[in-house]
């Protein structure tokens, strides 16, 4: 399977964002074993480092956790804090951009809502 | 961490004709350096001197191994796929086994043999009855077991197909490299392995005229897509590399201030592809 990565950023970012949404998603459960560095660098063609860069950032925020001799597991409770930060990452920055958007298209909420406006177009 | 390849000031002539001028290289462990270059820049006359083909002046050491003195010594922990077959084509698959087996004191059989396992090569199958593609896997797997620290590759999947090229790479990463090895490899798709690479040199007539870890090159170059009133004051900074389209001029930039391209356009960080051909370019019109 191939993966199309962005330039626009550092791939270990999209990785570590592609654990986050597979997490929400429930694709990968608490408790659950993140594959070895070297499972993911083989499969996905990537430099080891960058995998590695990954993982050491999602077990620096305590969304998995070291098993000795086992590997990474996703830390069991971890779901509803992820949730709750990534609400708050798309109230604060996607949201207003989207609502800037609406505006500047002259649509408004209840438009949208009621699929007002491919009638209007 | 001593490095595993050291190259000072190497120089090759044919006659009179220079095919590598001062090439400095080192490689340590863990890293994975991708030689680019257009057809003729002398990446493969570099890796023969490296592994000790040929006469050459400078000073090359490969774990701590002069290659043109000690080469016996070297080939312990130096591996190397060419991109020719270089399998006799009578010797059966078994039979090559059995030849590493008697000549590497490294060699572990067992290795081979379970690789080879994963792939539909047969032992008593002739090198001359394997495709391009088991002909290369049948390398890996002799390279898998004389566990070599040191592996150089020059165009290792050149005509290979998509499917092929994938799964070289795929076992190269999942059965070959840890951090106590590293791994030269040229090719000319790029695209392909830019993301395994941990640097990059480029070399031109012989010259490197880039060596740098590829987070750096992120960091480094830039491309600024801007519109033409802001052309003037964008073309001010120095692009390497400018190509206009639709509207858009698309510039390359090396080490200019981000904020200042900011101001201009869209700023992205762009692929090795983009700073190979930038770069080359540049080199031409000087």
């Amino acid at each position: 399977m191939t993966t199309q990565w962005s330039n626009d950023t550092p791939i270990y970012l999209q990785l570590y964002q592609q654990v986050i949404e597979r997490i929400l998603d429930g694709v990968i459960n608490e408790g659950e074993a993140l594959p070895s560095v070297r499972t993911v660098a083989a499969e996905y063609r990537l430099n080891p480092l960058t995998i590695s860069k990954a993982y050491q950032m999602l077990q620096e925020e305590g969304i998995v956790e070291k098993q000795r001799g086992k590997g990474l597991f996703i830390r069991p409770g971890t779901r509803d804090e992820v949730l709750q930060r990534e609400r708050q990452n798309f109230l604060q920055q996607e949201w207003p951009a989207i609502v800037r958007r609406i505006e500047r298209l002259a649509l408004t909420p209840d438009k949208l809502l009621n699929g007002e406006q491919e009638r209007s177009v | 961490m001593s490095a595993l390849i050291k190259i000072e000031n190497l120089n090759k002539s044919y006659g009179k004709q220079p095919v590598l001028k001062d090439i400095n290289l080192t490689v340590q462990p863990g890293q994975i350096l991708g030689l680019v270059g257009p057809n003729g820049a002398g990446k493969t006359t570099c890796l023969q001197a490296l592994l000790g083909l040929l006469q050459y002046s400078g000073n090359i050491q490969v774990m701590q191994h002069d290659p043109s003195q000690k080469r016996h010594l070297m080939l312990n922990d130096v591996a190397y796929i060419a991109d020719v077959a270089v399998l006799p084509m009578w010797l059966k698959v078994n039979q090559a086994i059995d030849y590493m087996a008697d000549v590497h004191p490294n060699f572990n059989r067992d290795q081979a043999l379970t690789f080879l396992a994963k792939t539909n090569i047969g032992l008593d199958k002739r090198v001359k009855a394997l495709s391009k593609g088991m002909v290369t896997q049948l390398h890996l797997a002799l390279i898998l077991a004389v566990d070599a620290k040191v592996l150089v590759l020059d165009e290792p999947t050149l005509g290979l197909d998509i499917f092929t090229r994938r799964q070289f790479y795929n076992h190269l990463l999942e059965d070959f490299y840890d951090e106590s090895k590293c791994i030269i490899v040229t090719t000319h798709q790029i695209e392909e392995i830019e993301n395994i690479l941990t640097d990059v040199a480029f070399i031109q007539n012989g010259e490197i005229v880039l060596h740098e870890s590829v987070d750096h090159i992120r960091n480094r170059f830039k491309i600024l897509a801007v519109a033409n009133q802001e052309m003037e004051q964008a073309k001010s900074l120095k692009p390497l590399f400018s190509n206009s389209m639709m509207g858009i001029t698309t510039m390359l930039f090396d080490n200019a201030d981000e904020q200042s391209l900011e101001a201009l356009g869209n700023l992205t960080s762009p692929s090795l592809a983009d700073v190979f051909v930038g770069v080359m370019s540049r080199e031409e019109l000087a």
